[in-house]
């Protein structure tokens, strides 16, 4: 599949940005960073990620009216088939504009050109739908990734590869909910399908499709972890049997999947920190929370008020035990903040939302309920 | 591609020499992981479910505790927090000051929180404050302000920010404004414009003085949402149509300027959404009802293309060199 955006421009874009980290560790000097730029040249408009919202945002609301805008000539035609046109014109014409502001405009997944993508790609569903009425799921499956796979082929578009994958584990669960067996061997078809999709990711060596991989090795992991979770193993047999119990049964292999419960994120884990791999690390500490959470469902005697205490305590001595461990860095491990503190405006917000709010709880306490909430201006 | 692969582009284009080159190599095969964010997120996110969890449980067990231990207890924690932060502070400056110290930031901000719940304790329990629930907020709200200051946090600062507008009667936290706030009363509305005009200005004038630069955006972010959505809530819902229209336009003409001014995009984006919002609004009510049907595909059409050709040209237009 020819792909659409310049190849040539993101391997230059790739050398700049390792250029400049190199840069910023002082490996390389001022003048030998700006002959990079200069030799190794991209033309792309990336603007940052405030502008990039606003582009998609404008930009949907476009198509949405363009799609009004065709339809005034279609007036007459309120049939199935008159829709069916109506939304593959749209498609084209959506393609054709992506084509020419990707080609004349140098976006690189900028906003603009995601939403035209998203917009051809849902119009070109639409006569699939209108097609096949009351078809089981796995043609609508089918062709929505007959339609995605090249898609992705082609623009390398990170929410198409997310909705791929989701499209493809729903293909498998619906396939294996059809035999009786299939329900019992559920999770291990999940986990070997994700373990297909890992190893497949990884073998990617493209630049083009980098962050692709990435969302792909994101969503696997994390597959591959639920599928052996005993909390959703077990939760999602009662769901699949309508047993109306108050309490979820025990399901068959009951200590495998403790097992893999345990064991599946500290390998993450592990994993992540030998391989210096940072997917692996940070999806590893989400599942051990996962896996706490799994334990603390099924055998925690403790009040939830004394699970967030001792579970807030002991991270909060786990990090500081860490970072007092990494004060000098030890097994090509560190605690030095990668650059400059690019986030600090928005932890402050974040503070706001969360921690800020409580004058406000106060508030209701305070006055018994006539303080709460935004009406407070009519105490004083 | 790798190191190897780019370093080999560069040795190729004569921009490295070989020894160079191996310096760098062997730079990047021995540099260490850095896990830096990923424990801070794990300390910040232990630090909120403690505190929650022992809120909760010196809630269940008011009873059998008694209330001068709970209260003697958050007193002790909250002095400890702040003077640890005292001890380990750095001297006062107007500029931003980077802490090499690793626990501070995140004592102080524990601190703070604990500062509250005591208040609102001594409050429930002794009514210390009597029915003077100004009072009761302004104080941590100064103390916040000036704990901000000294030691340099803008979480503080945000939450200093978030006490005085809870002291107009406001929620101000970004997330909120909308559902936080009943602004179908005249008066919150002018409050809510006012005060977000006076927390505009006021980070406009602390990056013009050169006082604590960087709280201008903390300052700006914050009191600009506020002020826009209530201007814009004003523009539907309440008569003086025009001044909150005038109000609104100017902020977001504002936002636009300061965009260009400190290159921040998040401002350019507030401009064009808060802006494009008002002039819309405003051109539909003046056409009439009859003419907005008629005309409203192709002025979205248009009127979308037209943002979207400012945004992919905003560089040029608004002469940001970067």
């Amino acid at each position: 599949m020819k792909k659409a955006y310049n190849e040539n421009w993101i391997e230059n874009l790739h050398i700049q940005q390792t250029a400049s980290a190199w840069l910023s560790k002082n490996l390389l000097t001022k003048e030998q960073y700006e002959q990079v730029k200069a030799l190794f040249p991209e033309q792309f408009y990336r603007p940052g990620i405030f502008v990039k919202i606003g582009l998609f945002f404008f930009a949907t609301i476009a198509c949405s009216f363009f799609v009004g805008f065709v339809s005034i000539f279609f007036i007459d035609s309120g049939s199935e088939i008159g829709f069916s046109f109506l939304s593959l014109i749209c498609a084209v014409c959506f393609t054709v504009f992506l084509e020419y502001l990707i080609k004349n405009r140098g976006l690189f997944h900028s906003g603009v050109d995601n939403a035209l993508l998203y917009a051809a790609v849902s119009a070109a569903m639409v006569p699939v739908f209108m097609l096949f009425e009351n078809a089981g799921f796995w043609i609508y499956g089918i062709v929505a990734l007959a339609i995605l796979i090249p898609v992705i082929l082609r623009y390398a578009d990170l929410l198409a590869t997310l909705i791929a994958f989701g499209v493809l584990f729903t293909l498998l669960a619906d396939l294996m909910m059809k035999f009786p067996l299939g329900k019992a061997l559920l999770p291990f078809s999940v986990m070997i399908l994700s373990v297909v999709v890992y190893f497949m990711a990884k073998k990617n060596k493209s630049l083009y499709y980098q962050d692709c991989q990435k969302v792909l090795e994101v969503l696997s992991l994390f597959t591959f972890y639920l599928g052996g979770n005993y909390f959703v193993v077990r939760e999602g047999n009662a769901l699949m049997n309508d047993f109306s119990l108050p309490v979820s049964p025990q399901i068959s292999f009951a200590p495998l999947f403790y097992f893999f419960t345990i064991i599946i994120p500290l390998a993450y884990i592990v994993t992540g920190l030998r391989k210096h791999d940072r997917i692996l690390f940070i999806i590893g500490l989400l599942a051990f929370a996962f896996s706490i959470f799994t334990y603390r469902s099924y055998f925690s005697q403790l009040t939830p008020s004394q699970e967030l205490a001792v579970a807030g305590a002991l991270m909060i001595f786990i990090a500081w035990a860490a970072i007092r461990y990494l004060h000098t860095p030890k097994h090509e491990l560190c605690d030095e903040p990668d650059g400059r503190r690019k986030l600090a405006n928005l932890e402050a917000i974040l503070v706001a939302q969360n921690l800020g709010q409580t004058p406000h709880e106060n508030g209701i306490e305070f006055g018994g309920g006539n303080f709460g909430g935004g009406g407070a201006g009519e105490v004083y | 591609m790798n190191t190897q692969t780019i370093l080999n582009a560069l040795i190729s284009k004569e921009v490295l020499s070989a020894p160079q080159a191996s310096v760098i190599e062997s730079y990047e095969a021995t540099k260490p992981f850095s896990i830096h964010w990923e424990l801070r997120s794990v300390l910040y996110l232990g630090i909120i479910l403690f505190t929650s969890g022992i809120g909760i449980i010196i809630y269940e067990n008011i009873d059998t505790i008694g209330h001068q231990v709970i209260i003697a207890a958050i007193a002790a924690l909250t002095a400890a927090c702040f003077y640890y932060t005292v001890k380990h502070s750095l001297p006062c400056s107007n500029q931003e000051v980077r802490n090499p110290n690793k626990f501070v930031d995140h004592v102080l901000l524990l601190g703070c929180t604990l500062f509250l719940a005591l208040e609102g304790y001594l409050q429930f329990q002794y009514n210390v404050f009597g029915s003077r629930y100004g009072l009761a907020i302004i104080i941590p709200t100064i103390i916040f302000f000036a704990c901000a200051y000294r030691f340099d946090h803008r979480g503080t600062l945000s939450m200093a920010i978030t006490g005085l507008a809870s002291w107009l009667g406001l929620t101000i936290a970004p997330l909120s404004i909308l559902s936080g706030n009943d602004f179908t009363a005249e008066r919150i509305l002018t409050t809510a414009v006012a005060l977000g005009i006076v927390l505009v200005s006021f980070g406009w004038v602390s990056d013009k003085k050169d006082v604590k630069k960087h709280f201008s955006f903390t300052y700006m972010f914050m009191g600009g949402n506020l002020a826009s959505i209530a201007a814009i809530i004003g523009l539907f819902s309440h008569d003086l149509k025009i001044v909150y229209f005038l109000i609104g336009i100017a902020l977001s003409c504002f936002f636009v300027y300061r965009a260009r001014h400190a290159q921040s995009l998040v401002f350019l984006l507030m401009g064009v959404i808060y802006g494009y919002t008002i002039i819309t609004y405003s051109i539909f009510t003046t056409v009439g009802e009859d003419a907005a049907i008629a005309l409203g595909t192709f002025y979205f059409l248009f009127s979308s293309i037209g943002v979207i050709f400012f945004l992919l040209n905003f560089k040029k237009f608004l002469g940001i060199k970067k």
